[in-house]
């Protein structure tokens, strides 16, 4: 086991408690900020002490508060990545990358800077000095000195949030390339959910000191354990009903606006434990929501919930739109994301009506 | 014929002093700066006194410290032979008490600007805690310790009342610059009076502007 941590933490309101194993590869912390994300990396590295539990890094418990074991951050060797670089100023790009192994001076570090210079694409840029170099520079300088050290485990601060939108898609291919290269296990935290998903299959989404979910991305993204994770990850259509009906395969639940909502039950393992009568939390995402055209009459027996509601506001996302429909009854409020040239087709426009259809395999229950 | 030795023990006590003065107010600037005690603002408070306080109040503390009159004094004088009062070690000793301040307010100032990040990214990469002080603090640092030396110098060269109170005003022995000035111009011999101020005003200019050169910043 790489990296092994079991912790908690209070200052004043707020407590985090979170355990985490991790073999090897990439693991994504994600969550809102102030979720506790750096925190846990800072605990991990030795810069800030839980208040109790444990860490093992590589199989080596470095810290438990049972035992009394401590060890400081300088023997506990994890590679850390502050959102600003901390490249030191007063050392040029060698330097700085030599510094953790003793020096240019020392024996063979000057072919290892060399090597990682290379692989980090800095050639040309030896001699400059942090204040001389781009943001994505300065990342990857920081990236070099701290694998020149061959650290246990890798942990990443928010490694792009200082960097330029533009630059961010490419430096995020990069990192995955350097970590192709340093298979170092690594945790990455971010509040960005693209970041996210770009940078890892498996996903630990935080909240208030807390892990509420840890799975695959299509899990995070599609299943949902709690209704925060459903908000971090943009579901938007986050409603409450009641279930009226349950079989194996599709449960009915009753929603006063919206009104009978079929959810498909595929792939999920407790179907057992809906029960008729249950208030439950549902959520569909806003991409998943077809619009019914106009012209078109409903041949077919719709199985799936067609919902007839009001634009009121329609809001451009840059490729796509985000139409918020109000329910005929009630103040329930739909939002619906298309894409600009289907919005354009479908010629729609704020105080019109239409329909759209809750698929009802798009339907998550959170219960 | 002008009697050069007050100009000297001025130079040897200066140098002495900051010396002394550099190495204690290093230890208490990034004590101050970097840990958290109790009664730290005790220390700080009393640190500063030199700089509100009148340096003949500064001396008669002195003076009761370390005279004969007391424990501390007669131990040192019987026990290790060491006089403090009335000779060039009790001028030392007022100049470096009157200059800490002066050197740890600017040296502490620029301790606290070196990014905490910065320190802790040198941790992480696995230095100890005096290899990170060497490597990271003090050069990131050294301008506004570089300034707080050459004001702690520029007070030590000019110190009076204290020096006067301790040391005393003995022609040949304790007669630092400062005081040889203000004996002429009672003695009423304007030309080597002229002279001292010259060299002094001379001297304090070069020191506040060198002072200035290093507080521009460099990163």
């Amino acid at each position: 086991m790489a990296l092994q941590f079991n912790i908690t933490k209070s200052f004043g309101s707020f407590n985090l408690d979170l355990s985490l194993e991790l073999s090897t590869g990439l693991l994504v912390l994600f969550g809102p900020s102030g979720a506790g994300k750096s925190l846990t990396l800072k605990m991990i590295s030795g810069l800030i002490k839980p208040d109790a539990g444990t860490v093992t890094v590589a199989g080596e418990r470095v810290f438990d508060s049972v035992a009394g074991i401590d060890h400081p951050v300088r023997q506990r060797r994890t590679g850390y990545l502050f959102q600003e670089y901390a490249l030191f100023p007063h050392m040029n790009v060698e330097q700085n990358i030599a510094y953790g192994i003793g020096g240019l001076r020392a024996p063979g570090v000057v072919d290892r800077v060399c090597e990682l210079i290379e692989v980090m694409r800095l050639e040309g840029l030896e001699r400059r000095y942090p204040g001389e170099l781009s943001g994505g520079q300065k990342q990857r300088v920081a990236l070099a000195r701290t694998l020149a050290t061959s650290p246990r485990v890798l942990l990443l601060d928010e490694p792009f949030s200082a960097l330029d939108f533009q630059v961010r898609e490419k430096l995020r291919a990069d990192l995955l390339n350097i970590h192709r290269l340093y298979p170092v296990t690594t945790v990455v935290v971010t509040h960005d959910l693209e970041e996210a998903f770009m940078l890892s299959e498996r996903i630990a989404v935080m909240n208030e000191g807390r892990i509420e979910q840890f799975g695959s991305r299509e899990e995070v993204f599609y299943r949902p354990a709690t209704k925060n994770v459903a908000r971090f990850v943009g579901t938007r259509n986050i409603f409450t009903g009641r279930i009226s009906s349950v079989t194996e395969t599709e449960a009915v639940i009753l929603h006063t606006d919206i009104g009978e909502v079929h959810a498909g039950l595929h792939n999920r393992s407790d179907v057992g434990s809906i029960h008729v009568g249950d208030e439950v939390v549902f959520c569909i995402r806003p991409e998943e929501i077809p619009v019914i055209r106009k012209d078109r009459t409903l041949e077919r027996r719709v199985k799936d919930n067609v919902v007839e509601g009001e634009i009121t506001a329609i809001t451009g996302r840059g490729t796509t739109y985000l139409l918020y429909l109000k329910t005929l009854t009630g103040e329930s409020t739909l939002k619906v994301e298309l894409p600009n040239h289907v919005l354009r087709k479908l010629d729609l426009a704020t105080g019109d009506s239409v329909r759209v259809s809750l698929k009802k395999e798009s339907i998550w229950i959170i219960r | 014929m002008i009697d050069f030795f007050p100009l000297i023990l001025t130079v040897k006590v200066s140098f002495v002093a900051t010396l002394i003065t550099v190495v204690v107010g290093l230890s208490l600037a990034l004590l101050l700066a970097r840990k958290s005690f109790v009664g730290k603002n005790v220390v700080d408070a009393l640190i500063m006194q030199p700089l509100v306080i009148p340096p003949t109040v500064l001396g008669y503390y002195l003076l009761s410290l370390f005279g004969r009159s007391s424990g501390l004094g007669r131990f040192l004088e019987d026990a290790l032979g060491f006089q403090i009062v009335f000779t060039w070690k009790g001028a030392v000793l007022a100049a470096c008490i009157s200059s800490l301040p002066l050197f740890i307010k600017p040296a502490r100032a620029a301790i606290e600007g070196v990014g905490r990040e910065m320190e802790d990214a040198a941790r992480l990469l696995g230095k100890t805690e005096f290899q990170v002080i060497r490597t990271i603090t003090l050069p990131l640092a050294w301008r506004g310790i570089a300034a707080g030396t050459v004001m702690a110098f520029a007070r030590a060269t000019g110190e009076f009342g204290a020096t006067l109170m301790i040391a005393g005003n003995i022609p040949g022995l304790t007669q630092t610059m400062p005081i040889a000035i203000y004996d002429a111009v009672q003695a009423g011999e304007p030309g080597a009076a002229n002279l001292m101020v010259a060299i002094i005003t001379l001297f304090s200019f070069a020191v506040l502007y060198i002072a200035g050169r290093f507080s521009q910043n460099r990163f």
